[in-house]
């Protein structure tokens, strides 16, 4: 019996030691993206072009530096510089200017969208009825039409607004993107009826109970959602293209996605500074992201 | 989730009193203007556009404005190029988001036991939404270039170099690049469903000696349906976003194997073919409503069965 | 929720909602800098034209101060073959100028000149003067003892009075250079405290005060300064090329050091070619190829005045400008007609636009505007009084961008009235509609197609209708000895290859490179391998294989040292076989065959159907936006292109730089061609005198009139052209460019890579046929 027990114990251990080994290796080839730019910023440009000279042929390095034969993978840079940061932070005032230009296209996006989903969604889940649901729907379809689809009428609907080349252009459909609305109902539906219901007879009013009652138990969807939207409107590149003509006012991720091959170096040393707000959004968010959902459940179960 | 609450809701309706109907009647009215500021901006920042798109796709230019009802619809069908775009995007929704759901689950079920540094694990497999799309092409091209380490390393036994990128294996490049994009995400999902299977099920299960299998499918599947649903849009969403690399990746015309909808689109747009653009978006359309309308149904009848 | 972290959460999102509020305000004050030209106009500068009344054959300096300009010129006096330095002092607001003798001698040349706070002119002038006492006798032979005469070459100061042109100093200089024997001054500019600083050759930077008095000497670490102006507030600056473009950095005379480049878009245009004057009242007032703005360095600000186009000037003549105390401007302008040069003077009144004639306005719309383009705008809005174009550009510094931009407004209505093709697929453009079919418009004003070169309107027909009209153009071809490759103006690649692979690489073309190759044989003839009926390609054929193992025999960039052979003496020899080239007149043809110094075919470009001859436009391409609200008026400008008056304008005495599309005209320019020039010799006897000469790299050979013979040659090669130039799809040439690099580097076979270029070009095919 006890015997039997030990094995099993050492099963166990054995079964535990597997899974983490898989998931060890999956962690690694998950992160590996993320180092390699973090530590290949720190790297100087001659050393960039020595190790990846094979994959971006730059033309300009006229035979001067050394290419090696085959592509090197490094992690760790043969001598740390910061020649890269230096150029980006201090010599050329352009990227930190970009990178307050997207600080000012998405933040208003994230809360305003915030603020006009939730609204929404408490609108789709109190009373439904068929229309609702129809225009629920539509929303959803909106949702996953690709841009290319919707760029052109865009363009023409902010020039009939008169708004093109304006931060507006870029703000008011990224408020009203039904992305939040869509997953904040679907939040929201799974609260139970029944708390409502009793707020409700209760005589409590739809102001008090959204205020009340929906927000506080949707603190963690919304903080979830917050954080979706803040990657995904970080990362934009095709709608500043069209919709703002003057280049002064691109965010940064337009300009990190031109920058051309033999700036390679440059390219990590800026991306690297750029995933600096997403990972803190998620250092203090990722918390939330998983209570915005593990909350529901419970309430659930 | 989904249609399930509405017999609650009726509930309300038919056994309070009046003074109740009346406060619902108020309630519904402005439960419609909570809804009203979206509704507003959706009308006319999507669905004003969607209008322009199916008048766009009825002209013969956006310039003559011209009425040619379906001429649009059958020159894009029959363009050799839109039926493989079709084709390659279809084949590579169907392989990729279901192995999105699989993997994912896999994940969530790995990070599910008692293993140690799972919060570790899981910041690890999250982390790809970080990178900058800019930075993720830059490791890609590393990785998948034909003088790339990739071909580096399967070089090591013995294996041709492949052009990764430039044949037909750019399929499987972007099948995990995308998989590496939205496992991460696709799998909190999923261990918040499987944190929320009612325990003292689990354990009724294990002391009737179900096989851990057994277990697997007669329970956490039953209970998981509908955020496998869920995930299925997510990841039908993202499927159509990792365009975006694709595109910086390759350039508008790629290798014919990841030719996709959106590069017809993108290049239709670029040529200022705007009535082939809103005919192909328009088709694309009426497959996604049919799509998400069979995923609601599912949805619907699943729900039903796990709450029966 | 814990309530703590509600309240936490509360206090995060007010500090939010406070921080979007902020960026917002600051959104909204920034806005609207930048984009003044484009907005409505409230006024317009409208020009008086005014005679420069001086005796003068060359103007040197032209140095503006206030109100007052002082010109300095040279007047040859043909019977006693001398010559006489001027000055005159032009009063611009009385109207009155003055005439004064430059005690110049004859040996002395004014290299630059400024104007002190004394309005005294200050001048660098270079003097030289013969040695004398060599040995030099009146016996020897004059020829050489011409060689042996010595100069001795002096650089001085000269201080001269504004008011009667006497001489008030003179002091050698030449000791302030650092190399007193290369003492070249580029630039130069006088402050507030009458410091002069002028730059060398090697972009020093020498301050001297008027007594030529060296004060010091700054080094500016650039390469090449192309300004060096001051500004109302006495301050220096330079203009140089950095790595971001155009910079401005101030001269810093104390520290003798340069400032930072000043950052500010303020002073930045929308045009290139800047140039600076001192302002009138602040700062400097600049003046680039699009307009007129001040800038003010102390508070950062500018004020835009107007465009050029607007004040019907054209901005390629402006030599100088300047603002007037009484709020005009004066514009010296400098135009270049065939013979001689002119100068004017035009003054610019600012008059509220309810003042000015109302004109219906058309807008000219090109990637960038053609310099006889914009002399035709110019001329057309002086003397329309019903319609006035004005002109809107699309070169923003990526081109994709201002194309993009054009799209949008050509796609939203917007698009500009007349189009100027050039640089666009006109195809696409066509087929969706985009243009105008200009068949109507020629019957409607009776023009016969038959008067014109019927070959080059059908270049720009699709399906019988017409998108197009060029004023001018001139042949895109490749020309090589009839000997060698025959009498044919037309060839296939096969014929082609099998020419060229039986010789060495470096002798085909000269600074032949992998992408000239892929020009020569593939982009000029891309629909040569696709088949847009059927959507069929063929970058997998055997021909383009060898195409592809051709160019890989030539380097990656052409190689500029190569032996310093002149090129006639290498096509002589056959070290050289083919040239690219084009031919834009009898008088080239002409030259040509000195070059080769035998019988020249003009073969072109690889083609199946052996039309190898391209017609390129020269001086604009212009269609008419189908949607525009102007057509009438658009139709009036884009006749005038082919009117007879102005065809008969291209015509020139010594050949021109393209062929007149009218029949007549460039019927009467090959009269012209083939009329002898005579001169009348000692004896009285007429002897024929060369029309012209030309030359090509180091070959040089004086013109004489063409016979009837060449010029049936010349027209037989124009007949032969049936394609326009110039619509390469950069979407083709990007992808041949991307997939042939590995190939080039040895990493994968040719047929490897026209597979690939195969399978990704079939793409673009399929979805576009």
């Amino acid at each position: 019996m006890k015997k039997r027990k030990r094995r099993k114990v050492r099963r166990m251990f054995l079964k535990v030691a597997m899974i983490t080994l898989i998931a060890a290796c999956f962690a690694v080839l998950f992160l590996m993206p993320i180092v390699l730019t973090v530590t290949n910023s720190f790297m100087a440009s001659s050393e960039i072009s020595s190790n990846y000279g094979q994959v971006f042929a730059t033309t300009d390095t006229g035979g001067k530096t050394y290419i090696s034969e085959k592509v090197n993978l490094k992690f760790i840079p043969d001598m740390v510089s910061f020649s890269q940061y230096i150029t980006v932070l201090f010599k050329s005032p352009e990227y930190l200017f970009k990178f307050w230009n997207s600080v000012i296209l998405v933040v208003p996006i994230v809360v305003f969208q915030l603020a006009v989903a939730s609204g929404a969604a408490y609108g789709f889940t109190r009373f439904r009825g068929k229309l609702k649901e129809v225009i629920f729907f539509v929303y959803i379809i909106l949702m996953l039409m690709p841009y290319q689809v919707t760029l052109v009428p865009n363009y023409l609907v902010s020039e009939w607004l008169n708004i093109l080349d304006t931060k507006w252009a870029i703000w008011l459909p990224g408020i009203f993107s039904p992305f939040a609305v869509f997953m904040l109902t679907k939040y929201m539906r799974r609260i139970p009826a029944s708390v409502m219901e009793a707020a409700q007879i209760d005589g409590a009013g739809e102001w008090q109970i959204f205020k009340s009652i929906c927000m506080p138990l949707c603190k963690g969807a919304l903080c979830s959602v917050a954080i979706l939207i803040f990657i995904d409107y970080w990362n934009m590149v095709e709608q500043p293209l069209i919709l703002l003509s003057d280049p002064e006012m691109h965010p940064l991720s337009v300009f990190l996605s031109k920058i051309n091959e033999g700036e390679i170096g440059l390219a990590f040393a800026v991306a690297t500074i750029y995933m600096v707000p997403p990972i803190l959004v998620f250092l203090y968010g990722e918390d939330y992201l998983v209570e915005g959902i593990t909350y529901q459940g419970g309430i659930k179960g | 989730m989904g249609f399930r609450n509405r017999k609650a809701g009726n509930g309300i309706k038919g056994n309070k009193g009046s003074k109740l109907n009346r406060q619902v009647r108020k309630g519904k009215k402005i439960s419609w203007g909570y809804l009203f500021p979206s509704l507003a901006g959706v009308l006319l920042f999507f669905v004003l556009p969607f209008l322009v798109v199916i008048y766009y796709s009825l002209v013969d230019n956006p310039i003559n404005r011209e009425f040619v009802f379906l001429d649009n619809f059958v020159r894009v069908a029959t363009n050799k190029a839109f039926q493989q775009a079709a084709f390659n995007t279809l084949k590579f929704s169907v392989v990729a988001v279901p192995l999105a759901v699989i993997l994912s689950l896999l994940l969530a079920m790995m990070l599910d036991y008692k293993i140690p540094f799972r919060s570790q694990f899981r910041t690890a497999f999250l982390s790809p939404m970080m990178v900058p799309v800019a930075s993720i092409i830059l490791i890609w091209q590393v990785l998948f270039h034909y003088n790339g380490i990739v071909n580096d390393f399967i070089g090591l036994f013995g294996a041709d170099k492949i052009d990764w990128l430039k044949s037909s294996h750019a399929q499987v490049v972007i099948v995990i690049l995308f998989l590496w994009k939205n496992l991460g995400y696709n799998m909190i999902l999923f261990m918040a469903a499987l944190g929320s299977i009612p325990k003292d099920i689990l354990e009724v299960a294990i002391l009737e000696s179900a096989t851990p299998f057994q277990i697997f499918w007669h329970i956490k599947i039953r209970y998981l349906s509908s955020t496998i649903l869920f995930v299925t849009i997510m990841s039908l969403i993202n499927s159509f976003k990792v365009f975006r690399e694709i595109y910086l990746l390759t350039g508008n015309y790629p290798y014919d194997t990841i030719y996709m909808m959106q590069h017809f689109m993108n290049n239709a747009f670029a040529q200022l073919d705007y009535q082939k653009l809103s005919a192909a978006a328009i088709m694309m359309s009426i497959v996604m409503v049919i799509i998400i309308g069979i995923l609601f149904l599912t949805e619907n009848y699943f729900g039903r069965d796990v709450e029966g | 929720m814990k309530k703590g972290m509600k309240d936490k959460m509360k206090r995060e999102i007010a500090f939010l909602l406070a921080g979007v509020m902020m960026l917002g305000l600051t959104a909204c004050g920034k806005g609207g800098s930048g984009n003044d030209s484009q907005a409505q106009k409230e006024f317009y500068y409208l020009p008086e034209y005014k005679e420069l009344q001086m005796d003068v054959n060359y103007i040197s300096n032209i140095l503006p101060q206030g109100d007052v300009l002082f010109l300095i010129g040279f007047s040859w006096n043909e019977e006693t073959e001398e010559s006489t330095g001027k000055m005159y002092r032009y009063d611009l607001i009385s109207d009155t100028c003055e005439e004064m003798i430059l005690p110049l001698p004859e040996n002395a040349s004014v290299q630059n000149a400024v104007i002190d706070s004394e309005e005294n002119l200050l001048m660098i002038v270079n003097r030289y003067e013969e040695i004398a006492g060599d040995t030099m006798t009146e016996d020897e032979d004059t020829e050489e003892s011409y060689e042996n005469v010595e100069y001795e070459n002096y650089v001085e100061l000269w201080q001269i009075s504004g008011q009667d042109a006497a001489m008030i100093s003179r002091t050698d200089i030449k000791s302030v250079f650092d190399d007193p024997d290369n003492s070249y001054v580029q630039n130069m500019t006088i402050d507030s405290k009458d410091t002069i600083y002028f730059s060398d050759g090697n972009s020093n930077i020498y301050l001297m005060d008027k007594n030529g008095n060296k004060l010091g000497k700054i080094e500016t670490g650039t390469d090449w300064i192309d300004a060096l102006f001051a500004t109302k507030e006495g301050d220096v600056y330079l203009k140089t090329w950095g790595e971001t473009g155009q910079e401005i950095k101030q001269v810093r005379p104390d520290s003798k050091s340069i400032g930072e480049a000043v950052k500010s878009d303020n002073i930045k245009g929308t045009g290139y070619n800047q140039n600076y004057y001192t302002g009138l009242e602040k700062g400097v007032l600049i003046s680039d190829s699009n307009g007129v703005f001040a800038y003010d360095f102390e508070n950062d600000t500018r004020e835009y005045f107007f465009d050029w186009l607007d004040a019907d000037l054209n901005s390629d003549d402006v030599e100088i400008m300047g603002a007037m105390s009484d709020g005009r401007f004066f514009v010296i302008l400098h135009e270049y007609t065939e013979d001689k040069t002119e100068y004017s003077l035009v003054l610019l009144k600012k008059t509220p636009a309810s003042e000015v004639p109302e004109k219906e306005e058309i807008v000219f719309g090109a990637m960038w505007l053609d310099q006889d383009m914009r002399k035709n705008i110019i001329d057309f809005n002086k003397s329309s009084n019903e319609y006035h174009i004005s002109v809107k550009t699309y070169d923003t510094d990526d081109y994709n961008a201002g194309l993009t931009q054009f799209n949008n407004d050509i796609t939203s209505g917007n698009g500009p009235d007349i189009i100027d093709i050039s640089n666009l697929d006109y195809k696409q453009y066509a087929s969706k509609g985009v243009f105008e079919d200009l068949n109507s418009y020629m019957e409607r004003d009776n023009i016969k197609k038959e008067d014109y070169l019927e070959n080059v309107f059908e270049a720009y027909e699709v399906e019988g209708r017409l998108y197009a009209v060029i004023p001018q153009f001139y042949i895109n071809t490749t020309v090589a000895k009839t000997s060698k490759v025959g009498d044919a103006t037309g060839w296939t690649l096969s014929e082609m290859l099998d020419f060229v692979e039986s010789s060495e690489a470096e002798n085909v073309f000269r600074y032949g490179s992998r992408d000239s190759i892929f020009y020569y044989c593939i982009y000029n003839n891309i629909d040569e391998f696709i088949d847009w009926e059927t959507g069929e390609c063929s970058f997998n054929s055997d021909d383009f294989i060898r195409v592809l193992t051709f160019a890989a025999k030539f380097p990656e960039e052409p190689d500029y040292n190569d032996t310093g052979e002149g090129i006639s003496s290498l096509l002589r020899s056959d070290k050289l076989l083919l040239m690219q080239t084009s031919l834009s007149s009898v008088q080239e043809y002409q030259m040509y065959n000195g070059l080769f110094g035998e019988k020249v075919s003009y073969i072109g470009f690889p083609n199946s159907e052996r039309k190898g001859n391209l017609i390129q436009p020269a001086g604009g391409s212009v269609a008419l936006n189908a949607k525009s609200k102007h057509k009438d008026g658009a139709w009036e400008f884009i006749k005038v292109l082919i009117s007879d008056e102005y065809q008969q304008s291209l015509v020139k005495e010594h050949g021109g730089w393209g062929f007149p599309i009218k029949k007549s005209a460039l019927d009467k320019q090959f009269e012209i061609d083939m009329t002898p020039d005579y001169y009348e010799d000692e004896n009285g006897e007429k002897v024929e005198q060369p029309k012209t000469s030309w030359g090509y790299d180091d070959f040089d050979m004086d013109i004489y009139a063409a016979t009837q013979e060449e010029v049936d040659a010349v027209k037989k090669i124009i007949d032969s052209a049936e394609i326009c130039a110039g619509l390469v799809n950069e979407e083709l040439t990007n992808i041949i460019t991307e997939e042939t690099a590995p190939f080039f580097k040895g990493q994968k076979t040719a047929k490897e890579t026209a597979d690939i270029i195969q399978n990704r070009i079939q793409i673009y095919v399929k979805e576009n046929s």
